[in-house]
């Protein structure tokens, strides 16, 4: 999957669990401070991003990205990593 | 002579009380099974067979010199005896009298006893290999003893077991703690033993009508509880205006309040707060939030079912709790189903409905979907740290050898229940 494949279904993940407008989900928002997710969400959304990428992300690892850019690079490499 | 606790190869009917112990380390009445086995044999040497899986965990727990010691099981006449036994006193198990074998209906092995000659031929690391080599060297002998096969057996058998224990320690009517004078005894003081350093502070009752009840060392039991025997409560606990009704084990190293009926409750594990919990089974180091509560009864009366190994199993008994596995925790207002199977180090918030009847192991379920757990380690170190323990090396390579036992399970129930 290329990068732009995978932002697009990032964004569109993000969009469905915070249930926010696509236009504010750009690389540097910050998911916690900008996009409003708080801990739960946060969980949601690695949860969310595992099965719509068909990928197994470490958790503590994945916790720790705080914007969509590095998440959309997280993924990337996930994918790549297992072959999806 | 000497004595060789085995597990057999059902340990997983067990899950996921036996995550984190052998069979024989599973607690009815006052006592776990392998020390009922240990008290009948005092004096003479005992060791263990476990699964190889927690084999490491099990020597740093006990010994390495007790835990599949292949030498000195083959050095001696051996009497084996399974680990799933539950030894009460009206069971006829010798240490001596010569070489049989005897099998439960359902093929079991419940004891074997054989010379060193034997052993040294049937000896097999596979204890399943080994158990049947024994059943074709040995006659047949015919015994009426029990085997914990399922989950809700230790809690069916959980009150006879109780009255047993009280009867082999044999201290009825011994009173070394202090019973204030305010604190009252219904029925007849044999039924009662307090040890040393327990504290029973007034306006506590006691009753001992329908069984016994042992008050074990340092317990503290503070005003306004209840405490109907069959009950044990085990050293060092702590019971907070409890409603302990019959048919209880818990501790060591607990605190409890509320109301708990017929439910076996392993050390360091709390249930400070009110709330019910019945017919139930928890673990070590389980944490209930306030107001936390099982059902034990459907409303139709019917036998319950709950899931084991994957599938849906009829326990053929009306009432059935929860059983829950080591460093679980539940959130405030969590309410559990009847017959609800909860994993180990799985983290379950209430959300004001009932949750669901299988909880996987390291998961968080919250809303009535499942995650992967997160920092489960940490906080389970941090729990033990509260009580001055640690967790061992080997324990902690072992749980991070479950999880990745169970790792598609949860996968499984996280992809279920996320809907996008």
């Amino acid at each position: 999957m290329d990068i732009a494949a995978v932002e697009a279904k990032v964004i569109e993940v993000v969009v469905k669990v915070l249930k926010i407008s696509a236009d504010k989900v750009v690389p540097k928002a910050h998911f916690v401070k900008d996009l409003g997710a708080d801990s739960f969400a946060s969980i949601e959304l690695v949860a969310a991003f595992e099965v719509a990428f068909d990928i197994e992300m470490e958790e503590d690892a994945a916790l720790s990205v705080k914007n969509v850019g590095d998440a959309v690079k997280f993924i990337k490499k996930a994918c790549d990593e297992q072959g999806k | 002579m000497q004595v060789v606790v085995f597990e057999d190869a059902k340990f997983d009917n067990l899950y996921p009380l036996t995550y984190m112990r052998p069979t024989f380390m599973l607690k009815c009445g006052h006592t776990m099974l392998y020390e009922k086995i240990v008290r009948r044999f005092k004096g003479t040497k005992v060791t263990y067979i476990v699964r190889a899986m927690i084999a490491a965990f099990m020597k740093e727990k006990m010994g390495s010199d007790v835990i599949n010691n292949a030498n000195q099981i083959k050095s001696e006449d051996t009497l084996f005896v399974n680990g799933a036994l539950l030894l009460t006193a009206d069971i006829k198990l010798e240490l001596n009298g010569g070489e049989e074998i005897a099998v439960a209906a359902n093929g079991d092995v419940i004891y074997a006893r054989a010379n060193k000659a034997t052993v040294a031929k049937a000896y097999d690391a596979d204890i399943t290999k080994m158990l049947s080599n024994l059943k074709t060297a040995l006659k047949k002998a015919v015994s009426e003893a029990y085997l914990v096969e399922w989950p809700w057996n230790l809690v069916q058998k959980n009150p006879f077991a109780i009255e047993d224990d009280f009867k082999v320690i044999g201290k009825g009517g011994v009173i070394e703690g202090n019973l204030h004078p305010m604190a009252s005894v219904l029925g007849d003081k044999k039924n009662l033993y307090i040890a040393k350093g327990a504290d029973v502070q007034p306006f506590v009752c006691i009753d001992v009508t329908a069984g016994p009840v042992i008050i074990d060392e340092d317990v503290t039991v503070f005003p306004f509880t209840r405490i109907e025997g069959p009950n044990a409560v085990g050293k060092k606990t702590q019971l907070f205006g409890t409603n302990l009704r019959t048919g209880s084990s818990i501790g060591p190293v607990c605190r409890v309040g509320g109301e708990v009926e017929d439910a076996i409750i392993h050390g360091h594990s709390n249930k400070y707060h009110d709330g019910f919990l019945g017919h139930a089974y928890l673990c070590e180091w389980v944490n209930l939030g306030a107001m936390t509560t099982n059902s034990d009864l459907k409303n139709d009366y019917g036998p319950v079912s709950l899931i084991v190994k994957g599938e849906l199993m009829d326990t053929g008994d009306g009432k059935v709790g929860c059983f829950i596995g080591d460093h679980t925790k539940t959130s405030i207002g969590t309410l559990l189903n009847t017959g609800t199977m909860v994993g180990m180090m799985s983290n379950v918030v209430g959300n004001g409905g009932v949750a669901p009847k299988y909880i996987p192991s390291f998961s968080w379920m919250m809303n009535d979907r499942f995650f992967k757990a997160q920092k489960s380690m940490e906080t389970a170190k941090y729990a033990m740290g509260r009580r001055k323990c640690a967790m061992g090396v080997e324990e902690e390579k072992y749980i991070l050898a479950l999880k990745d036992m169970l790792k598609e399970d949860v996968k499984y129930w996280v992809r279920k229940t996320t809907v996008l």
